[in-house]
């Protein structure tokens, strides 16, 4: 406990351990090391894609029949329109974890920002950002997120623009994930804060003058980065399987297919009913994988960064 | 201490789940009797609408002419038959209908030419309030438009005599139910009219008709119970006693109930489903032609004041009809729709048996024919290999469709590639249906806000309610394309007022030409309705039309009245189960299967299934065993 | 000191909700599509006047703010959530009437059983901690949280009632069928809801053992712990007594704010097996564009977790005196 508190003093305290140590005591953890590996074969498949599999099958250019059984020439079968599975997976991959990757930066942003300006800024301040961020936390989120998904395509309209290879109907959704899903971060970021904000360090910044901006951000923010670190991990796997649930009921981009896109469309051609496994079966599989994947490097990090904040809130 | 736990929660649940089954919402009051024959009819719509004003789909359809008869019915083959009227003569426009003798409704009273009488004076009278229109608002143009009702009188108790404008047939296809007057002149007009006003009449079960079958029992959403009219006045009853017609939310699970027997009639099959419930000899599947089609839309308004369109290209006929040749509608109907459809041309579907016209100029696929008709129109390229519009503009067109009709999805893919290969970029996004329909909306009323888009269609027995909307005065209505033409315009009002069909066919074959030679419309194909039955339990199943018609929610409840109970005549002549009809050659198992139980055709899934039932178990051992062994090796590591 | 807290907590619940009503009020104003043009969808041939009308019916030619919002709090008070445009002629309320007993009835069952299997996973691989049991049963938990609901059920139905045809695949109730007795009934309705009812319990008892597990692993290290077992006690009775009742606390509220997540689950599960509860109501309205269905249930939904919540914080208030 005692160590804890001095870290905590230090200014640069969170830093302390440094990304190489954080990293060498993750992988030293069976299940930190089983996620790791997890991740970095799915990252490695979500950047280069096009080098494992080539370029995104369309329509188009499906290489196959219909709904074709595994082969040797289709290892994981094809969909309706003739298209490789595998191809399609590994594509989905990236699609998959880079919406997950964006809502997790929204989250995560607007998380930290209103966790730590309730915390610090107090008063009404906090009490306005806290009914709304338990309005947030309470509310269901799925709803509220079908709901808006239709009001916020309308407002982006059929922008052209694409982000990170993302087309504007699915930012909508990395854009919704984000809104419906930061509070319990400001919540945790919060409560930190509070804590923190009555440490010495912040009273001797205080005294020699610094603005309160400048001590949220060189003083609060690097003392909860561990906090955000472990907490922005489990937040990536609800993102997937946010993202997953939407397009499940429909409200994802067949242009762009995700995984959660590939079992909306396994779905709307029946394959559960007509036994053609290999259409919902690979998608299901990335999805249960990379999840288990963050909830166990979340968890390890957390476990590693966060030693004492297990404690009763 | 896993056992008891197990055991105890396994008591729980069987305890709980006989407590609430008690509790439920009753389903059952008004079930089958021990013996009764009960079909089970599953379709994907919504059985929300028991008051027929308020039909919009096929479903709602399918339920009111259960319950009640149309003045006049429609036949096998669409020909009008008797229905609440059992013969008419037309003299110029007055039309003079015999309403059938002795005729009773369900509940015992007469039906009369009054009871005719009151529901057409209904719809005349729903025309002049302010709400100006019944319920939806899609059955009286039939009477009020189409057949351009004006009066309506009745002399005696056997005759129903109606007066028209012009001396059209369309009378004969008035999709316009018959309704008992003595059960609903209890309720104002407003609460026929309006749902959403004060003291709506639901028109809730018992329903009183003169239909084969009365509902009897309604969850809206999920079923409706119909049981057999005892009044009932045609000659074949139908061998089912009752009718169920059942909602699911999944076309997947309606297929599946449909193969362990718990139903026995599915409409709206998915293409794949289709092919394998060929396979199953339980089972008989039907395509038939569907009365409507999905057409490629383009905004003839181009970008003239008040037309939201990105160029003027759009409204050149010559340039659509360039890009009608990159559209390889048979390559759409083999992607889009697994192959059960036919690739699109006139505006009347091959439905129509007696208007549909091929054109007299078709197009085919061929790129370089659309960029020589192209070239040749003045489009041209650019440096970087660009069509450019005669304002010299890069052309690049916006795609879109509702996003309740997904597999438009993949046809955008499609439309996108060979456009493309044109010089002509095409940019495709879903619109959110409700917001479609605004920005189709054409001037004054909408902002005619698109480029080219893909929706559907549907029609009527008679092809005229889908000749209305290339109307120039639909524009701001129910016209998409903003199309318009003064020819047009005269044919359309001199085909709805002739009453000789040659020449009225005369007329439609130059509409369907017209249209389709300056192309505000591309058919991109005429969709296929999927649907199959069993065959091990009624017998006499028979497509209406006999021609690409399907034996239930087609026009009428002719297809009930014509069922057989195998069981009951164990018959060798096992065609009866066959579908007639050159269409459903898709019937499988040929005549005389011999009835199976029903477990046998599930099983056909078990062998498909085994890998991933395989591959699940070992992935769940692998990710134990490897959880175990890793923690195993942790507990050493930590001890450091 | 406890009224200050129990009205706080009022008070806070109270606001949620005024959030989640005045909320519903804008987003169905900013949904696309004229309203007026969706109102009248289904008819053809729109004119200016039948626009007119229906502008004038539902209120739409006033100001938006405050008239059109003060009719529309005054109606949501009163119960009245509008019509559903899919089911002409019903009112919003007995749409959601109908749909609602099924979803309480599956998932009120399965988290019932999932909090108690769930919990009980939890302790006991937290107190094997170590063990095998432990890598099995939290491995276990661990996949059961990593995979989607529906993705669960759509395995069980291909498994067990498509391959096996050991369940019946779809509703709730063979539909028309009569029942000799009871039981009978009781037999048809569970066997339709065991598939279901399997799925929602195995896809929440994940993370409940999980909570549960690193709560008990927690507390077993507390100091008090140490010193019953110094003081000689049974292992199981410090379990009983003294760990369990203070790892179950932070579970409480776990449960409760679960509760909005379980909502997505619902949602997903349902339209697999068809089961005619809220969640394929949801769904229906959304794909059938019926706005004042989705913004009922949002509503419903919304206040309903929020009272649970409220609920959670009240038993957690009299389980712990700590918290005031």
């Amino acid at each position: 406990m005692t160590a804890v508190a001095i870290q905590n003093d230090t200014p640069r305290g969170g830093r302390a351990m440094g990304v190489v140590g954080t990293t060498k005591r993750l992988v030293r953890r069976p299940e930190g090391l089983f996620g790791v590996v997890i991740l970095g074969i799915f990252t490695a498949l979500a950047v280069a894609p096009n080098l494992f599999v080539g370029p995104l099958q369309t329509a188009v250019t499906a290489t196959g029949g219909r709904l074709e059984p595994p082969s040797l020439q289709h290892v994981l079968g094809t969909d309706e329109l003739g298209r490789d599975m595998l191809n399609l997976t590994v594509h989905g991959a990236r699609i998959s974890l880079a919406i997950g990757f964006l809502a997790t930066f929204i989250t995560v942003l607007l998380g930290v920002v209103v966790g730590i300006v309730s915390g610090f800024v107090g008063g009404f301040t906090d009490s306005g950002l806290m009914r709304i961020t338990d309005f947030f936390l309470v509310i269901p989120t799925f709803v509220l997120a079908l709901i808006l998904t239709p009001i916020i395509r309308e407002l982006v309209g059929s922008a052209t623009t694409e982000v990170f290879g993302i087309r504007m109907t699915l930012i909508v959704i990395v854009i919704v994930i984000g809104i419906t899903s930061w509070s319990s971060t400001a919540r945790i970021v919060r409560s930190q804060t509070l804590s923190l904000r009555e440490r010495a360090f912040v009273d001797r910044a205080r005294v020699v003058g610094a603005s309160n901006g400048h001590i949220m951000r060189r003083h609060i923010l690097p003392n909860v980065i561990n906090l955000i670190v472990a907490n922005a991990v489990l937040t990536f796997a609800t993102a997937v399987l946010l993202e997953t649930t939407l397009s499940f009921v429909g409200l994802g981009d067949p242009f762009q297919p995700s995984w959660g896109q590939l079992l909306e469309a396994a779905r709307a051609v029946g394959a559960p009913g007509l036994g053609v496994w290999w259409y919902f079966g690979p998608p299901g599989l990335c999805i249960i994988l990379v999840v288990l994947a963050f909830t166990l490097v979340g968890g390890a990090l957390d476990d590693i960064l966060n030693p004492k904040r297990r404690s009763r809130r | 201490m896993r056992l008891p736990l197990r055991a105890r929660a396994a008591r729980l649940l069987v305890a709980l789940g006989l407590a609430l089954a008690t509790v439920l919402p009753a389903a059952s009051t008004a079930g089958a009797q021990e013996g009764e024959l009960v079909l089970k009819a599953g379709t994907d719509q919504d059985l929300q609408v028991l008051n027929p004003w308020n039909s919009v789909v096929v479903a709602d359809f399918e339920v009111f002419t259960l319950n009640y008869d149309l003045l006049v019915n429609f036949g096998q083959n669409l020909e009008p038959v008797g229905g609440f009227a059992d013969s008419w003569e037309q003299d110029g426009t007055t039309w003079t209908f015999h309403i059938r003798d002795g005729m009773k409704w369900s509940d015992g009273q007469p039906a009369t030419s009054e009871d005719a009488r009151w529901t057409f004076q209904l719809v005349l009278d729903g025309a002049e309030t302010e709400r100006g229109y019944l319920g939806q608002g899609y059955l009286e143009p039939y009477l009020l438009e189409a057949a351009s009702m004006t009066a309506v009188s009745a002399p005696d108790p056997s005759t129903l005599v109606v007066e028209t404008d012009v001396p059209n047939p369309l009378i004969l296809q008035a999709y316009v139910p018959i309704l008992p007057k003595h059960i609903w002149e209890k309720y104002t007009i407003e609460q026929i009219a309006d749902p959403e006003g004060a003291g709506y009449f639901k028109n809730e079960p018992p329903v009183v008709g003169t239909g084969p079958y009365q509902a009897t029992e309604w969850v809206p959403g999920d079923h409706i119970t119909f049981t057999r009219n005892p009044n009932y006045w045609g000659e074949t009853a139908g061998a089912a006693d009752k009718v169920i017609i059942q909602h699911f939310a999944s076309g997947d699970t309606m297929v599946q109930a449909l193969k362990t027997g718990e139903i026995d009639y599915v409409r709206g099959v998915l293409a794949d489903q289709f092919n394998a419930l060929k396979s199953d000899p339980n089972i008989a599947t039907v395509e038939g032609i569907a009365n409507g089609y999905t057409e490629l839309s383009f905004n003839t308004g181009g970008n003239k004041e008040g037309y939201g369109g990105s160029t003027a290209a759009l409204s050149d006929p010559k340039f659509r009809d360039a890009l009608g040749y990159a559209i390889d509608q048979q390559r759409l109907v083999d992607q889009t729709l697994g192959g059960y459809g036919t690739p699109g041309s006139t505006i009347i579907p091959p439905f129509h048996t007696r208007w549909h016209v091929e054109p007299d100029n078709p197009r085919r696929f061929d790129i370089e024919e659309a960029k020589r008709r192209l070239d040749a129109a003045g489009y041209t390229l650019n440096g970087d290999g660009k069509r450019l519009d005669k304002e010299g503009n890069v052309i690049n067109l916006r795609l879109t469709w509702p996003d309740s009709e997904a597999e438009n999805a993949t046809n955008a893919q499609f439309i996108a590639e060979w456009f493309g290969q044109l010089g002509i970029t095409v940019t495709p996004a879903v619109t959110e249906e409700g917001a479609l329909i605004t920005d189709v909306t054409g001037p004054p009323n909408g902002p005619a806000n698109y480029d080219i888009y893909m929706w559907g269609w549907v029609g009527d027995p008679d092809p005229n309610s889908l000749l209305g909307f290339f109307q120039t005065e639909e524009i701001g209505g129910s016209s998409d394309s903003y199309y318009s033409n003064a020819r047009y315009d005269e044919l359309y009002d001199l085909q709805r007022q002739e009453s000789d069909e040659n020449t009225r066919h005369e007329y439609l074959a130059e509409m369907q030409n017209l249209v389709y030679d300056e192309a505000p419309y591309i058919i991109l194909y005429y969709d296929a309705e999927l649907h199959a039955y069993r065959t091990d339990k009624f017998g006499g199943w028979t497509n209406q039309p006999e021609e690409g018609g399907t034996p239930l929610f087609g026009y009428g409840s002719i297809g009930y009245t014509k069922l057989t109970d195998l069981a009951a005549a164990p018959a060798p002549s096992g065609s009866a189960a066959a579908p007639s009809g050159g269409a459903s050659a898709g019937a499988s198992g040929g005549p005389a299967a011999t009835p199976a139980p029903p477990g046998d055709s599930t099983s056909s899934g078990g062998s498909n299934m085994l890998p991933l039932i395989l591959g699940i178990g070992a992935l769940v051992v692998i990710i134990a065993v490897g959880l175990v062994v890793m923690r195993g090796r942790r507990g050493t590591a930590e001890e450091e | 000191m406890r009224s200050g807290y129990l009205g706080r907590r009022l008070m806070s619940a109270f606001l949620t909700i005024v959030m989640i009503t005045v909320i519903n009020f804008f987003l169905f104003r900013a949904m696309p599509g004229s309203p007026e043009r969706i109102l009248l969808r289904n008819v053809p041939n729109v004119t200016e006047e039948m626009k007119q009308a229906a502008k004038a019916r539902w209120g739409l030619d006033k100001p938006v703010f405050p008239d059109q919002f003060i009719a529309y709090v005054a109606a949501t008070a009163q119960g009245d959530l509008g019509f559903s445009f899919v089911a002409r002629g019903t009112p919003v309320a007995e749409v959601m009437g109908q749909r609602i007993w099924p979803t309480i009835i599956l998932f009120g069952i399965g988290e019932l059983l999932a909090i108690v299997i769930g919990l009980a996973l939890g302790a006991y691989t937290g107190w094997k901690r170590g063990g095998a049991v432990d890598y099995v049963g939290n491995g276990v938990s661990l996949i059961l949280y990593a995979t989607p609901y529906f993705l669960l059920g759509m395995m069980f139905l291909v498994i067990f009632s498509v391959a096996l045809g050991w369940f019946p695949s779809f509703g709730m109730l063979t539909s028309g069928a009569t029942y000799d007795s009871i039981w009978d009934r009781a037999l048809d309705f569970g066997s339709h809801l065991a598939l279901p009812l399997i799925a929602v319990t195995l896809g929440l008892i994940g993370q409940y053992a999980i909570v549960m597990r690193s709560s008990i692993v927690e507390t077993l290290s507390e100091e008090y712990v140490t010193t019953a077992r110094g003081m000689g006690l049974r292992e199981s009775r410090i379990l009983r007594h003294h760990a369990l009742p203070n790892a179950l606390l932070p579970t409480v509220s776990l449960i409760a704010i679960n509760l909005g997540y379980i909502v997505a689950g619902a949602i997903t599960l349902e339209v697999v097996f068809n089961w005619p509860g809220l969640g394929t109501l949801v769904v229906e309205a959304l794909t059938a564009r019926d706005y004042p269905v989705l913004q009922g249930t949002f509503l419903l939904l919304g206040v309903s977790v929020v009272l649970a919540n409220l609920a959670a914080d009240l038993v957690y208030a009299t389980l712990d005196p700590r918290v005031r």
